[in-house]
């Protein structure tokens, strides 16, 4: 499998519904030691329900300016989440489907203060 | 004092290096039809282009990554392919231009008929190119560059009406038998004169090549911000001279021998000689730098080695792409097309793909990851979200004002 | 409606699209080699189709004809993939670094023939510039 065949897949819910699009994988340097690093673990994927184009990182990290540009890049990847790999069922060519009971986590790169504010409002 | 020389010969270099045959033909044709009432663009277009440039050299000189590896990175393989392929075509079209520019300066000055010059051009460009060092090449270009001061030295021997052209530049009203439209038109003509792309991916490739480091901050801002507004006053002289000459006659300029004419008026035989040798030395510096920017863009976009700095062997796709640029240049102009007409379309395409590599450089500009401290401050951010406003509308507004106005007829 | 956070996994976290790929690869000198094209995953018992069942690894960089599927879609056969293998990286930063000189990698075979052919074949071509 190449990364290309996740990038901007549909993905849908256990009952086929549709919950959006994989805007990027998370990967984890924790596998057996491959040369001087690590293997990169798929760890999760990030499920953006808007939009399939990745949108500069800003959906994820804590670049804030220039304001206007950041805002509007965020507002457009509201409700991405992460789900982790060991959710996904099926992968089939340009397809992914998460199993019954998967878990949506919050998409912040660990490590990292929260830097979605809109998604962890008090509601 | 061998500091302070370096500095001088930076902002020398970069005054001498800041026209092409796209601000040449531009500035002249503009005042020739409308006198100084657009001069106010070229001030907007020379704080655009300080802007751009110092964000890009800064991000060149932090991050050591040029400008189109940053395009790709930030905006993936689709966005950015289709930026390379708008960007690529437009900077050919701007390299034959500048071509075309040497061979009429040649023709000018020898009377032998340009499709002769055209291969000899060519194969010059190509040989600076392959063989000389980078800074020999900026510092010769720019310096000599430097002559087309006269276009500032004939406005004044000229004796125009000082309040008349004041009155121009100072409260711009578009002249009566010209339409609003033309006039826009030939406002975003001017701004893609002056923020052309390529000036960007020649800027910050050039800081990778010369190897700054954040030390070298100060000593290229100083450039930009000195040098460029500079530039930028030579760029109104050229309107001038040619506001006085031909606005009051009614002729509109569409050679490379009419943009000169007011020098020769004011100066004679040797106010023309100098003018000749700084066109040349301009568009040949310019056609460099649009050359070098064809490898650089193609290069950095697919991650081939690339760079003067290395042996061509050592950056054999790089060489090779701008052998085949140089050849397709030549051949364009081969086939007697006007290179006045491509540096008109040129500077209007500029204007059109700027928002593609602006926005990239300003996302970047403001990433930690790669700035670290340098990030942009609140004040650049303020101006680049003006500019970035600025861009896209004339951007957007640049085609349906080409169709509108017969682009400017 | 608030998502809980993710466990703080003990290794290096990298978004593949933020920081991998598309990002430009250098090799032990500095050279530049390529861009990250794609990445190659391989399920844990070495499937190349894996799902949730079973841990996944990324075992590959690619670069060349995958590029142009990530641009118009599709996807080449398997190959025309030019790999560079995960043993060769040495860090990632906002370039990948990899630990062994470009020359010696499939990737860079379009360099050499050009340089074979034409580049190198040109006089002044192996020398510094002056």
């Amino acid at each position: 499998m190449i990364l290309g065949d996740l990038l901007d897949a549909p993905v849908r819910g256990p009952a086929d519904d549709p919950l959006g699009y994989v805007v990027d994988v998370r990967l984890v340097l924790d596998g057996p030691l491959d040369g001087t690093l690590a293997a990169p673990r798929l760890h999760g994927l990030l499920v953006s329900p808007r939009t399939g184009t990745s949108f500069l990182g800003y959906e994820r990290t804590g670049v804030r300016s220039p304001a206007l540009v950041a805002r509007w890049l965020r507002w457009r990847h509201r409700g991405t989440f992460l789900v982790r790999w060991s959710d996904v069922e099926a992968v089939a060519p340009g397809a992914v489907r998460l199993r019954e009971g998967y878990r949506r986590f919050s998409p912040d790169l660990p490590g990292r203060p929260s830097q979605r504010p809109d998604l962890h409002r008090a509601t | 004092m061998k500091r302070l020389l370096g500095v001088a010969l930076g902002i020398l270099t970069a005054i001498g290096g800041f026209l092409d045959i796209g601000d040449l033909v531009t500035n002249a044709v503009v005042g020739s039809r409308f006198g100084l009432s657009l001069a106010w663009v070229v001030v907007v277009g020379v704080i655009g282009i300080c802007l751009f440039a110092s964000m890009s050299g800064r991000v060149a000189a932090v991050s050591g990554r040029a400008t189109f590896e940053i395009i790709r990175e930030r905006l993936g393989p689709r966005a950015a392919g289709a930026n390379l392929t708008a960007s690529f075509l437009i900077n050919l079209l701007t390299l034959t231009a500048e071509v075309g520019g040497i061979a009429l300066a040649l023709q000018l000055a020898s009377s032998v008929e340009p499709r002769l010059w055209i291969p000899v051009a060519a194969f010059a460009l190509w040989l600076v190119v392959w063989r000389t060092k980078f800074s020999t090449m900026e510092n010769v270009t720019g310096l000599v560059g430097l002559t087309l001061v006269v276009f500032a030295v004939a406005v004044f021997l000229l004796g125009p009406d000082w309040s008349e052209l004041a009155d121009q530049a100072l409260s711009p009203t578009v002249p009566a038998a010209e339409g609003h439209a033309v006039y826009w038109y030939y406002a975003i003509a001017l701004f893609g004169a002056a923020m052309t792309p390529y000036e960007v991916f020649f800027f910050s490739s050039g800081a990778v090549e010369e190897k700054w480091t954040v030390k070298d901050l100060a000593q290229s801002r100083l450039n930009v911000l000195v040098g460029f507004p500079f530039g930028g006053v030579l760029s109104v002289a050229i309107a001038a001279c040619a506001a006085i000459v031909f606005l009051p006659a009614g002729i509109e300029v569409s050679s490379l021998s009419q943009i000169v004419l007011p020098v020769a008026l004011a100066g004679g035989k040797l106010a023309l000689a100098v003018v000749i040798v700084g066109i040349v030395a301009a568009t040949f510096g310019a056609a460099l730098e649009t050359s070098l920017s064809s490898g650089y863009t193609l290069a950095q976009f697919m991650g081939w080695s690339w760079g003067k700095f290395r042996r061509p062997a050592q950056a054999a796709r790089f060489h090779l792409t701008m052998i085949v640029c140089i050849l397709v240049a030549g051949a364009v102009l081969m086939t007697s097309v006007d290179p006045i007409k491509i540096t008109e379309f040129s500077v209007v395409f500029s204007a059109i793909a700027l928002p593609l590599t602006y926005l990239p450089i300003l996302l970047v500009a403001n990433d930690p990851e790669y700035m670290g401290e340098h990030v942009n401050g609140k004040v650049t951010n303020a101006l680049a979200l003006v500019y970035l406003v600025i861009i896209v509308t004339a951007s957007v507004a640049a085609i349906p004002l080409m169709i509108a106005t017969g682009a400017g007829s | 409606m608030s998502l809980p956070p993710d466990e703080h996994p003990p290794g290096l976290v990298l978004d593949a699209r933020l920081h991998l790929l598309d990002r430009q690869v250098l090799d032990v000198d500095g050279v530049p080699v390529c861009t990250v094209d794609d990445l190659e995953v391989h399920g844990v018992d070495g499937s190349d189709l894996p799902d949730g069942t079973q841990t996944a690894f990324v075992t590959s960089l690619l670069s060349g004809a995958v590029l142009a599927t990530r641009v118009f879609g599709g996807r080449p056969p398997s190959s025309r993939w030019h790999r560079i293998r995960w043993t060769h990286v040495a860090d990632v930063g906002t370039t990948v670094a990899l630990g062994v000189r470009g020359d010696t990698l499939d990737v860079t075979w379009t360099e050499r023939w050009v340089r074979d052919r034409v580049i190198g074949r040109l006089p002044g071509g192996r020398h510094d510039p002056g």
